[in-house]
């Protein structure tokens, strides 16, 4: 059917009088409605970009992760700015991956937070060692609690000697186990050497239970087992590897690499792991765990509360140092800088954002933190408040035998997706160990 | 209220003012002033348009998405088609979209049809289908995981074995093979129920006195359904078609939340990928290249169904 | 189905889609069971219902994530939003559905292009935009956001029916001298009240749901919406899942609420539009 007015062009349109009425009528329409949302905008926040001062008040705006670091923070906020009653903190906590989307965009958009989080090392989008370089962070180098840190930490709280931001403290990684499962097994002492580890998991297969718990379908729980059994192989036959992978004299194809992925499979063959590692996600692998479906889950240390809360009697749950040293050889343990905070180089009130930072670094305040986030407090003082579930690792610390999560000293953001995705890859046979350590060397020498 | 007064006494007001006005019309009406459009196209060329546009920009530079950056020209473009992640990437994204497509349009037309009757429970199931899209894709994302533990004894393969249909039970997310329809499944049961609104909408607009009349000259059920109903819903058809074959093309939110585009890399998606880039890897340049590849590849492909699917409905 | 009676076939048609529904309800089931149970027995993965009602989980997540101010926030948001979207788009719509021009069909492509442009190419440019015209952190910048990147589904949805409706209705009152502007607002528009209450609920769930830019532009201010609070719970190795699924329970049923009332009105309004 031909259609009203097709045959007049723009005529019949109606641009004379009559339209101009139609025109203002709808703008007018909008006009109000841009009012009356102008007008019901609520309080004007200036949100995550730097905060005002009025009347006397300075106004800071914070974003960090969700979870335990939100728990600590909220009571020493509310600490600081009863010392500091000219201060009032603004802060905003969202989950790892939706934070890291919205600070990229508010700091590509050059309005990010006065405080912000920060990683220590290299390795991912939002570490130190990305961001210094392109001068959105502030310089805290003459900050006090600089010099309390241990002087082997220092340089991955930083970029070229200088550091840009303050850790709450170190996560290792261990082996969370269910001690009823150990029991019925007839495993009476834990661990400290590869061969008891062995021994162990085979009198818990025979017992019906699963030796380890694997949660390879989230994506980030993968580099855990190889994590906790690199420091003891890896970096026992060469204790300089990261640096050396850096310098180019390593490569993970060409290094003790191989071992890890060596013992990651010798646990898979000998059917340790759950069946489907890859389909059984994080929580599932919490909740073997603690319903004593399965003996051991090698997590971060701050998985062990929600796993306490989860079993029937919180006492089963306990957290031991993973030993994948050979019998006779030194047990070292991975254990790694938690997410930190740093000052925006763009603050309007760098004083004050850099204050609050030398309050959360205060030996009381940083112990504080690194309980409740079940870290061992970096500049907790000599006789910080540890976690009891930490306390079979600190000699570790004391005696220098931790390294640091091994993505905080790769050079781009590409090597530990690959890593992610290549351990799902071995897990499921899908690819052999040259094949993982290649993608993991291209993915290393790319920009 | 009613809609047939106002017609005759607005003719009567204007035909006092505006016998002059009908002349200077000839033929049926003209067309509406362009004016109609104008606050809408204000308000989206200044919030989506513009920004895009200025977006589209650092495609031509090595933006990290933070800092400096330098204009490189094509050169993101070219390491694109060299990529075979992106390949791998490419034919995920296409074979989820036509899962989608067809599975989500069949269960949504099927669910309005059912609930287009004289069912006592119908307002109760019309919320219950309807109710998923509710969800935000996170909850989704986590209670399917839930559901599709791997375990013979858990979740949805603990239903499958209840109903004795234990060859069923699958490693859901953890077999590269299945992951993807997975994925496909948690989608369709979440925006079935958004099909079906639209589908509803025009079943509502189909006079009952045609499907009446040609019920009383011998039409049998499905006859009504080919030759009245679906010519009907065409329009419908068309939104739902091209909404969830854009929708597929571009699916992230599930995907990532689900998978994160593993077991591997057999869930990657297009999305995922350019999320990565942008976000994960600090490539933003680079990811905003792949971005207008996919918004062009998404833009044919949506122009030449809806020309097709336009040129079937029955317009006046 | 014709007929007004209520017949044998009608009521096997009614188990039917019962059972399909209880399908489609099982995840909501798992959904609300969980919300109900304390960590262990969320951590037990069974079907069955919780021995004791875990109610602190609602409490908590009330209280905990300030839950009625983000409520506020939310309805204050989704509701202005879809004024100016029905307001604005529909008259938009009534352009681009009856001015069969070259320029009414480029309008249109340029619209739905909208739909296809991926959400990361204006991420960055749009925040840049609202920093500088002092827009963040109220309101406003959600609402004018919102109106901008729903305009173009809203649109769409409204021109595909407006080319399916009949004309006689609203060209008899042109016929009689009426203006577009009358014509429009006071014949076609009502006619259009099914797809008007689909733009209000398929809208209404984006905008409610909606989580980053609400991030991005109101995070640390009182003008928080629900997903930015209720994501809060949401560690990398701990969360609540009692408290977040109690929280989601929550925040659904305003939405659902508006489905289930807006269906009615719906099915009147078109019914008694139509007569005569």
């Amino acid at each position: 059917m031909s259609t009203s007015g097709g045959r007049r062009p723009a005529r019949s349109g109606g641009w004379g009088a009559r339209g101009m009425r139609h025109a203002a009528r709808a703008l007018l329409v909008v006009a109000l409605a841009a009012v009356v949302a102008a007008c019901g905008s609520g309080t004007q926040q200036n949100s995550g970009g730097g905060g005002d001062s009025s009347g006397g008040k300075t106004t800071l705006a914070l974003k960090h992760i969700s979870g335990t670091d939100q728990t600590a923070l909220a009571p020493l906020i509310s600490a600081f700015e009863k010392q500091n009653p000219n201060i009032k903190i603004n802060a905003s906590f969202a989950p790892t991956d939706d934070l890291q989307t919205s600070l990229r965009a508010q700091l590509g958009g050059g309005n990010a937070p006065d405080i912000f989080v920060v990683w220590p090392g290299n390795g991912s989008a939002m570490a130190v060692q990305q961001l210094a370089p392109t001068g959105v962070l502030a310089d805290l180098s003459d900050q006090g609690w600089v010099k309390q840190v241990p002087q082997n930490l220092k340089p991955l709280l930083g970029d070229k000697g200088k550091t840009y931001l303050w850790s709450p403290g170190m996560t290792p990684i261990g082996a969370i186990y269910n001690k009823k499962v150990f029991k019925e097994a007839g495993v009476d002492k834990l661990p400290t050497s590869w061969p008891e580890l062995l021994a162990a998991a085979d009198k818990i297969k025979a017992a019906g239970k699963i030796p380890f718990a694997v949660g390879n379908q989230t994506p980030w729980v993968t580099q855990l087992i190889p994590y906790a059994i690199a420091p003891s192989t890896a970096f026992t036959q060469d204790p300089n590897l990261a640096q050396d992978m850096l310098d180019g004299k390593k490569t993970f194809s060409n290094s003790g690499w191989r071992t890890v992925y060596e013992r990651y499979l010798e646990l898979e063959k000998k059917g340790y792991f759950n069946p489907s590692p890859n389909g059984t996600t994080f929580e599932q692998q919490q909740a073997m765990v603690a319903q004593g479906k399965a003996a051991m889950a090698v997590q971060v240390s701050a998985v062990a509360p929600p796993i306490t809360d989860a079993a029937k009697n919180s006492k089963d749950i306990g957290l031991f140092p993973f030993p994948a040293n050979d019998a006779g050889t030194d047990l070292k343990i991975p254990a790694g800088l938690g997410a930190g905070y740093g000052v925006s180089a763009n603050s309007k009130h760098p004083a004050e954002a850099k204050k609050f930072i030398a309050f959360l670094a205060q030996p009381e305040n940083a112990a504080t933190y690194a309980k409740e986030n079940i870290q061992l407090p970096l500049t907790g003082g000599d006789n910080a408040d540890i976690n009891p579930l930490l306390t079979p690792f600190v000699p570790f610390v004391k005696s220098g035998k931790t390294v640091p999560f091994m993505d905080q000293q790769w050079p781009n953001p590409k090597v530990q997706p690959a890593h992610f995705a290549g351990v799902q890859e071995l897990a499921a046979g899908d690819t052999d160990i040259n094949g993982l350590l290649k993608k993991l060397d291209d993915a290393y020498q790319q920009k | 209220m009613s809609t047939t007064a106002p017609p005759r006494e607005v003719a009567g007001a204007a035909a006092a003012a505006g016998t002059a006005r009908r002349r200077r019309r000839s033929g049926p009406v003209g067309a509406p002033a362009i004016w109609f459009a104008v606050p809408a196209m204000a308000i989206y060329a200044f919030i989506v348009l513009y920004p895009s546009l200025a977006g589209a920009f650092y495609a031509f530079t090595d933006w990290t998405g933070i800092g400096s950056f330098k204009w490189v020209g094509l050169e993101n473009f070219k390491s694109l088609f060299s990529d075979e992640q992106s390949l791998g990437a490419l034919r995920n994204t296409i074979l989820l979209t036509v899962f989608i497509v067809i599975v989500q349009n069949a269960v949504g037309l099927a669910l309005a049809i059912g609930v287009h009757t004289r069912i006592k429970s119908r307002y109760v199931l019309r919320t219950i289908f309807f109710a998923p899209a509710v969800l935000s894709s996170i909850v989704i994302a986590f209670l399917w995981k839930y559901m599709f533990n791997p375990q013979p004894d858990a979740g949805i393969n603990a239903l499958l074995g209840f109903f004795g249909l234990d060859f069923l039970q699958q490693n859901w997310l953890g077999d590269p093979s299945v992951a993807l329809w997975a994925i496909g499944l948690t989608v369709v049961w979440q925006f079935a129920g958004y099909s079906m609104v639209i589908f509803l909408a025009a079943l509502q607009g189909i006079p009952k006195e045609l499907e009446e009349a040609a019920a009383i000259d011998g039409a049998g059920r499905y006859a009504r359904f080919r030759h009245i109903v679906l010519p009907l819903i065409a329009p419908a058809m068309t939104i739902n078609l091209t909404l969830s074959t854009i929708g597929g093309l571009k699916l992230f939110d599930q995907v990532f939340a689900i998978t994160g585009g593993g077991p591997g890399y057999s869930t990657e998606t297009l999305s995922t990928l350019i999320y990565k880039q942008a976000f994960v890897f600090g490539q933003y340049g680079y990811s905003t290249a792949v971005a207008l590849v996919l918004a062009i590849l998404v833009s044919a492909l949506a122009l030449v169904q809806m020309r097709y699917l336009q040129s079937r409905e029955v317009t006046y | 189905m014709l007929g007004r009676r209520y017949r044998p076939q009608t009521f096997g048609l009614e188990l039917l889609m019962i059972g399909v529904g209880l399908l489609f309800l099982y995840p909501i089931y798992v959904l609300v069971n969980l919300s109900f149970k304390n960590p262990q027995e969320i951590s037990e993965a069974s079907l069955s219902l919780p021995s004791t009602l875990e109610t602190s989980n609602y409490s908590q997540a009330w209280s905990g994530a300030s839950l009625g101010a983000a409520m506020v926030n939310s309805t204050i948001i989704t509701a202005l939003s879809l004024v100016a979207l029905i307001a604005v788009g529909s008259f938009a719509s009534y352009y681009l559905a009856r001015a069969k021009s070259r320029l009414s069909y480029g309008m249109y492509i340029l619209f739905l292009l909208g739909i296809i442009l991926p959400f990361q190419l204006a991420l960055v440019p749009l925040y840049k935009v609202m920093k500088d015209t002092g827009l963040l952190g109220s309101y406003a910048s959600m609402i004018l956001f919102y109106t901008g990147l729903q305009m173009p589904f809203t649109i769409f949805l409204y021109t595909g029916f407006l080319r399916a409706l009949p004309r006689e209705y609203g060209e008899a009152a042109l016929v009689d001298g009426a203006t577009h502007l009358q014509s429009f607002t006071r014949i076609t528009f009502p006619l259009l009240r099914p797809i008007t209450g689909t733009v209000i609920i398929l809208n209404a769930v984006f905008v409610w749901n909606d989580f980053v830019t609400p991030l991005v532009y109101l995070g640390g201010t009182p003008n928080e919406t629900i997903p930015v609070v209720v994501y809060q719970f949401v560690g990398q190795y701990v969360s609540n899942w009692g408290y977040i699924f109690a929280a989601v329970v929550l925040a659904s049923l305003p939405i659902l609420v508006v489905f289930l009332l807006l269906q009615r009105y719906v099915i009147k309004g078109f019914a008694s539009g139509l007569k005569g």
